[in-house]
């Protein structure tokens, strides 16, 4: 139930910066249905919004969702399914689905069952389609979406995001690291590039240093 | 590229990647990938708010809200009174003449 909460703000907040960006009720609520990854979606709605390169936003979104095949990996090694199984849970899957499968599901009765996965995934679904129909028909009565300051939510949301996965110094320096550079290259290349240069160069830089640190501890 | 061609192809990198995962359980990424994998929305999620507040024509407002929306969320553990709380902070940086 928190999940819903929290998805709800981000669901609305999407919808509105993708109609700020000049997308129909439609094409934002296809996205939605279709994509169903909350972090992509948005930032592809304020990539549109900036102008980018329509093949920019799609490297964005392979990008960011290439993390979704560590949660099929770890799915598949407790719960076993069967190929039609899988077909349908795919296009479900999200972080907030794996996080209550793998927490939740373990403490219902017969341990995390498919019908429990399915479960979760489809009502994370609903409330994610249902706030994104709300947001954009909210988005559709807003004025003017430029002069009330909308844009800002997008950082705003974005920041939600981050702040809870700012664990320890590591991802301070990644999170800082990649954001400055960003910040540098935005200067002289076009912004769906800029986030794809500093995505790949940021996430390099953390997995060198840490598992360079895990190699040299055991010498400590 | 139409808005709608886009879409899809959001959708076609982003489902078999899903379905990918879920197939193949026995495989082992090796440890630098895995990492990898797991700093990639720290990095993008920074990439994304950094330049869109210091790189804004109205950077000392965003900059305002962000760290008024950063603090609540970080103290509360949620995301809706960050944003409120920031874009309120936004306006009242706007209507003191930031």
């Amino acid at each position: 139930m928190p999940l819903w909460l929290g998805m709800i703000p981000f669901a609305v907040a999407y919808a509105v910066t993708a109609r700020a960006a000049g997308l129909s009720v439609l094409e934002t609520q296809l996205m939605s249905v279709t994509v169903f990854a909350g972090a992509s979606q948005f930032a592809a709605a304020g990539l549109f919004a900036s102008g980018a390169n329509a093949l920019a936003i799609v490297a964005t979104t392979a990008l960011l969702n290439a993390r979704h095949v560590l949660y099929g990996l770890s799915l598949s090694r407790t719960l076993p399914l069967t190929r039609p199984q899988r077909v349908l849970a795919a296009q479900f899957l999200t972080d907030e689905a794996y996080g209550v499968a793998v927490v939740r599901g373990p403490q219902e009765p017969g341990g995390l069952s498919f019908a429990f996965l399915l479960g979760a995934e489809l009502s994370l679904y609903f409330i994610w389609n249902a706030s994104t129909l709300l947001g954009a028909l909210a988005g559709a009565v807003l004025p003017d979406p430029a002069a009330l300051g909308v844009a800002v939510v997008f950082p705003l949301a974005f920041l939600g995001l981050l702040v809870p996965l700012l664990k320890g110094r590591l991802t301070v320096l990644v999170a800082l690291a990649s954001g400055l550079g960003a910040w540098g290259l935005s200067r002289i290349l076009p912004g769906g590039l800029v986030i794809l240069l500093a995505g790949i160069g940021g996430a390099l830089l953390g997995a060198l240093l840490s598992t360079r640190s895990q190699n040299t501890e055991p010498q400590a | 590229m139409s808005v709608l061609l886009a879409i899809f192809l959001m959708w076609a990198v982003t489902y078999p990647v899903r379905w990918l995962g879920l197939s193949l359980g026995r495989l082992h990424l090796p440890p630098f990938w895995l990492s990898f994998l797991q700093f990639v929305p720290v990095s993008v999620f920074a990439a994304l708010v950094l330049p869109e507040v210091l790189g804004s024509p109205e950077w000392p407002r965003r900059l305002v809200a962000c760290v008024v929306g950063g603090l609540l969320m970080w103290r509360t553990g949620s995301l809706a009174p960050g944003i409120l709380g920031g874009f309120a902070a936004y306006w009242g940086a706007r209507l003191l003449g930031l």
